[in-house]
């Protein structure tokens, strides 16, 4: 062919800190999603005279104060929070990239409204607001879905908005434009080039946020019930057993400080 | 006695030399010019006398400035000549002052803390540096109030006051108009006066004509030839000075004019304004096929304005623009002062041509006999714009426009970043594409030179030729 | 015009609450072991809650007009005057926090950004990525633990005395401190690498008298600005500090009040945060308008 072969661009490399976040994140995921696979066990099933017991075979991380395993509660908790994150996340992502598009290219009032809709949500504690949806929708794992993905598409929305106002303006766009280019291309090329890298870091932050939201409702007594494994709630129920079972209380603590390493190494600095 | 005196400093990175060995003296009252291109090596000179060279860079040889013998692979013992005996005029002299601060403060505390004055000696002298300058009333401004030829003069007051007698100045004249540019060889030499001692470092050749004295030609971290300034530029030795020389717009040999083809675009009564500002009416023009259009004037006159409401990017205030017959609906192209900004940044640059090539339906060995003409190494494409030279980006641009078929080019600015014997070769190719494809230019430039040797017609939308001080004169007609 | 915002937004929310308001207000009152359905009903009638809503909505946003916040349903207290009590122990543990951090950041940010890449920016780096990791409520929890259980140096819990203050607002301040240490550290990197800093040294000034003249007001511009978007951040921070170090605050009354349906309390707590966060950005603002007079223009 001719001299066009060279059209092809190489991968970016992880940076080192970003590769230790991705490997933090990758091992809590496996004791989460394998443990109970190789080590089967049910979480809410309670022996009390095994109450406070240290590590067996059948309880690696010992049992609580209830002689339930805190192995397996840890890999239940592990999967509840960071997938109600997740989708909030998912949630936040997509509509703050389609509005923060829409309004970007519109303008008008829509623009203006959204704004303030965006900045009166940026004055409100984003824990009152998940308080407040948390009473208002029926079911504790749906009320964080809806109050996380309300708290956080704010952010996202603001993102995309700027960059994409930004781009819009630049002469590389102006450029596009007057060769012929249509807004699909100029998207894919111009704008989502620029956004994509923000919006993993945003993704990374607004996870680590949801899941620390969760974990901290949930060590106040007003996030999820007991008996459900939930990291926060795990952790206030074993603080007062600390003296006689530091491992049941540790491992949770742990697993939450690894996993929020591991986001916010991922997530990497604001500038990128 | 000579006021600075530097014996065989050169500059190493690691095992390359950057610098090789180089001796010069500064005399009282007479400037000594060190000119260069890009990579030549005239600042990494000036960082050595300084000593302020990057981390990893090592310079060696004497510096000698009044009484003071230094190493130059010593660079803290410089220090302490700052401000005292060498006083540096920045770059950026906008960006150079303390945002947050008062022009007098700026300088009086160069007075107190430097000179050792106390506080309201120190306030009075740096009044009377400014009114010295012409700038009585300017004492309680912010850097931000000040023009930027305010702030020139409010810096060189700064860096002075310390007790400087030498001046050394990098490239001051970077990014400024040629009304400003004289204005600053005055200033300069006004400051340096009959005891002082002036160094320039630069790559404009105006600026160099217009200060005189001596001359260093530098290329590739080398001298290439040295005398005084009148005598170089009235007969160069060199080849290599030659060439420099010859790619001063000034000397130019004027291009002939090619006979006019079919009206592109016109335009009648035009009147142009950018968030909400004035920048002139009554504009009545016609560009020919084949035709170069100059277009000059100092910054903010509209110059750009003008190309973006031929190209449809900007609704004209009054006036008609009318379009000849067109070949297809994207025929009207531009190329851009920075062409970086002016590609998607993460796309190589191959990707972005065959993008174009597909939207326009052509054939790839059409991208190949374009290369060849525009003298471009196809291993280029692999790259992505901010990796190669501003030169080269300019003619992968001019490669993207033509990829499809344009009858118009707006060319706003595309040499003012490059250096002279880049921007001589890309504005030849610009003005031969013209006459041998046929397709109409409109040159934008603040250069006056550039565009009177490189145009068919010239529209000055300068002070002199401002059309809408005569409100009632006729119409600015153009090509009619 | 933020406050009517928050006010019908919390409003309508409120009203949409599952759940019998009435039953639950009772149960605030009486405690869930004593309400019957005649406890409920005596509710209900006492405070309209079978009203329409619409009526009630521009009824409050009226007595709003005269700073008339209403009554808890719960404790039948004016919420003024509840508010007033809450928010005097919640805004000084605000402030202790915050110039705490204020201590604790900004210097070793600015030493680190003096030397970007230095041991000091390496080490600060790793730490204050660290503790952003950590949740405010664990590192309450480390601190208790340390400190308070351990050591037995401080208290756990409690409200009154000064030692009460330092667990708290130690916990919230650290927090603070990584973020605004970074912020300090990011600014005073870059003016390191303006023009005018180069320029600074050139005139013949000292590291250290460049520093002071040039460096330390710079820096304080993004860092005072960035103290106002912190404010929700802190909010936040104080409720769950307040609940956990059982702080008889705004945060833990608005947590009650939430879960004990009493809509005028909360309306009026996310209206005083509300107006806190106007107040804040605004006092910073007029901060930042003294210090630059690029923002004044």
């Amino acid at each position: 062919m001719s001299t066009l072969d060279f059209a092809t661009a190489p991968q970016a490399q992880l940076s080192p800190s970003r590769m230790i976040g991705v490997v933090l994140i990758m091992s809590v995921a496996a004791v989460s999603l394998l443990g109970p696979l190789i080590l089967p066990g049910d979480p809410l099933a309670q022996s009390l005279t095994k109450a406070l017991a240290g590590p067996e075979v059948g309880a690696p991380l010992g049992y609580d104060h209830l002689g339930r395993s805190v192995f397996h509660r840890l890999a239940d908790a592990l999967r509840l929070s960071p997938v109600i994150a997740l989708a909030a996340v998912m949630m936040a992502c997509a509509a703050g990239l389609i509005l923060g598009t829409l309004t970007a290219t519109k303008g008008g009032w829509i623009d203006k409204g959204l704004v303030m809709l965006a900045d009166a949500l940026l004055a409100l504690p984003g824990l009152l607001l998940i308080l407040i949806v948390l009473a208002m929708v029926p079911g504790t794992v749906v009320g964080f879905w809806a109050g996380l993905s309300l708290v956080l598409w704010v952010e996202f929305f603001r993102l995309t908005r700027a960059a994409t106002r930004e781009t819009l303006a630049s002469p590389a766009v102006q450029a596009s434009r007057l060769l012929g280019f249509g807004p699909v291309y100029i998207f894919r090329v111009d704008i989502w080039p620029e956004i994509a890298p923000m919006m993993l870091t945003a993704a990374a932050f607004g996870t680590a946020t949801a899941i620390m939201a969760i974990a901290a409702l949930g060590f106040v007594h007003v996030g999820m019930r007991a008996p459900t494994p939930e990291l926060g709630l795990m952790m206030v129920e074993l603080l007062p057993y600390w003296r006689e079972a530091p491992l049941a209380l540790l491992s949770p603590v742990i697993a939450t400080f690894a996993l929020l390493l591991g986001l916010t190494l991922l997530a990497g600095s604001r500038e990128t | 006695m000579s006021l600075l005196k530097a014996e065989d400093i050169t500059v190493r990175d690691g095992p390359a030399t950057l610098l090789e060995p180089l001796s010069l003296r500064l005399e009282p009252g007479e400037p000594l010019v060190i000119l260069g291109e890009t990579g030549s090596g005239k600042s990494l000179m000036a960082q050595a006398i300084m000593g302020t060279l990057p981390p990893g860079l090592e310079a060696k040889g004497q510096v000698g400035v009044g009484k003071h013998m230094l190493n130059a692979a010593a660079p803290q013992r410089f220090r302490g000549l700052w401000g005292r005996e060498i006083g540096v005029l920045p770059q950026e002299p906008w960006l150079s002052l303390d945002p947050l601060m008062q022009a007098r403060s700026q300088i009086a505390e160069a007075h107190r803390l430097v000179r050792g004055l106390d506080r309201p000696n120190a306030t009075t002298r740096a009044e009377a540096d400014l009114a010295a300058l012409g700038l009585a009333g300017a004492a309680n401004k912010y850097p931000h109030e000040l023009s930027g030829g305010m702030a020139q003069r409010v810096a060189i007051a700064a860096a002075r006051a310390g007790g400087a007698r030498i001046v050394i100045a990098d490239e001051p004249t970077k990014g400024l108009d040629a009304a400003r540019r004289d204005d600053v060889a005055r200033l300069l030499l006004s400051e340096m006066g009959q005891i002082g001692g002036l160094l320039i470092i630069t790559h404009d050749l105006a600026l160099a004509r217009m200060v005189g004295g001596r001359m260093i030609v530098l290329r590739s971290g080398k001298i290439v030839e040295q005398g005084t300034t009148n005598q170089i530029f009235a007969a160069p030795q060199h080849p290599y000075t030659k060439e420099l020389l010859a790619a001063d717009p000034e000397n130019w040999t004027p291009r002939q004019r090619a006979g006019s083809g079919q009206t592109v675009v016109s335009t009648s009564g035009l009147a142009v304004e950018r968030a909400g500002q004035h920048l002139f009416s009554k504009i009545t023009l016609d560009i020919h096929a084949g035709e170069v259009l100059g277009v000059t004037g100092p910054s903010g006159c509209g110059k750009s304005s003008l190309g973006d409401a031929l190209l449809g990017l900007l609704k004209p205030a009054a006036g008609t623009i009318t379009r000849g017959s067109e070949k297809h609906a994207f025929a009207f192209q531009k190329l851009y002062q920075d062409p970086v900004a002016a590609f998607p940044r993460k796309r190589t640059l191959g990707r972005t041509i065959y993008d174009t090539l597909t939207l326009s339906g052509g054939r790839p060995n059409e991208v190949d006999a374009l290369l060849a003409r525009l003298g471009l190494d196809p291993r280029l494409l692999a790259r992505r714009p901010d990796a190669v030279s501003g030169g080269e980006l300019q003619r992968v641009s001019l490669l993207r426009v033509l990829l499809r078929n344009p009858s118009f080019i707006v060319a706003d600015e595309p040499t003012s970043r490059l250096d002279p014997i880049t921007q001589a070769q890309v504005i030849s190719l610009l003005t031969e594409i013209a006459a041998q494809d046929d397709v109409a230019v409109m040159l934008v430039s603040h250069d006056a030179a550039l565009i009177r040797n490189t145009s068919d017609e010239v529209l000055d939308l300068g002070p002199h030729g401002v059309p809408d001080t005569f409100e009632n004169a006729t119409d600015v007609r153009v090509g009619t | 015009m933020v406050a009517v915002l928050i006010g019908t937004a919390t409003f309508v929310m409120m009203r949409s609450l599952p759940g019998d308001a009435a039953w639950r207000i009772a149960a605030g009152r009486y405690g869930y072991d004593n309400v019957d359905a005649a406890a409920a009903d005596a509710v209900r009638a006492e405070l309209g809650l079978d009203g329409p809503a619409l009526p009630a909505l521009l009824q409050w946003l009226g007595d709003l007009a005269r700073f008339d916040f209403g009554n808890s349903l719960v404790t039948g207290q004016p919420i003024v005057d509840e508010i007033a009590h809450q928010l005097g122990a919640s805004a000084s543990l605000a402030l202790v926090a915050v110039l705490l951090s204020l201590l604790i950041g900004p210097p070793l940010g600015i030493l680190a950004g003096l030397r970007p890449g230095g041991l000091l920016d390496r080490v600060l780096l790793v730490v204050s990525t660290g503790i952003k990791a950590i949740p405010q409520f664990l590192l309450a929890l480390v601190l208790i633990v340390v400190l308070a259980v351990q050591l037995r140096w401080l208290p756990a819990a409690g409200h009154g005395e000064a030692r009460h203050f330092i667990l708290p607002s130690l916990t919230l301040a650290l927090g603070l401190a990584a973020v605004n240490a970074r912020i300090a550290r990011d600014a005073m990197a870059r003016i390191a690498d303006m023009p005018f800093w180069r320029f600074a040294k050139w005139k013949g000034l000292s590291e250290r008298q460049t520093l002071m003249r040039h460096g330390l007001r710079n820096v304080s511009v993004p860092l005072i600005t960035y103290l106002g978007l912190q404010f929700v951040t802190l909010v936040e921070g104080v409720i769950i500090m307040e609940s956990i170090f059982g702080w008889p605050g705004i945060g833990h009354a608005l947590v009650h009040a939430i879960f004990s349906r009493d809509v005028p309390m909360v309306q009026g707590t996310a209206l005083v945060l509300g107006l806190g966060f106007v107040m804040v950005n605004a006092l910073i603002d007029v901060a930042v308008r003294r210090l630059d007079p690029r923002v004044a223009a």
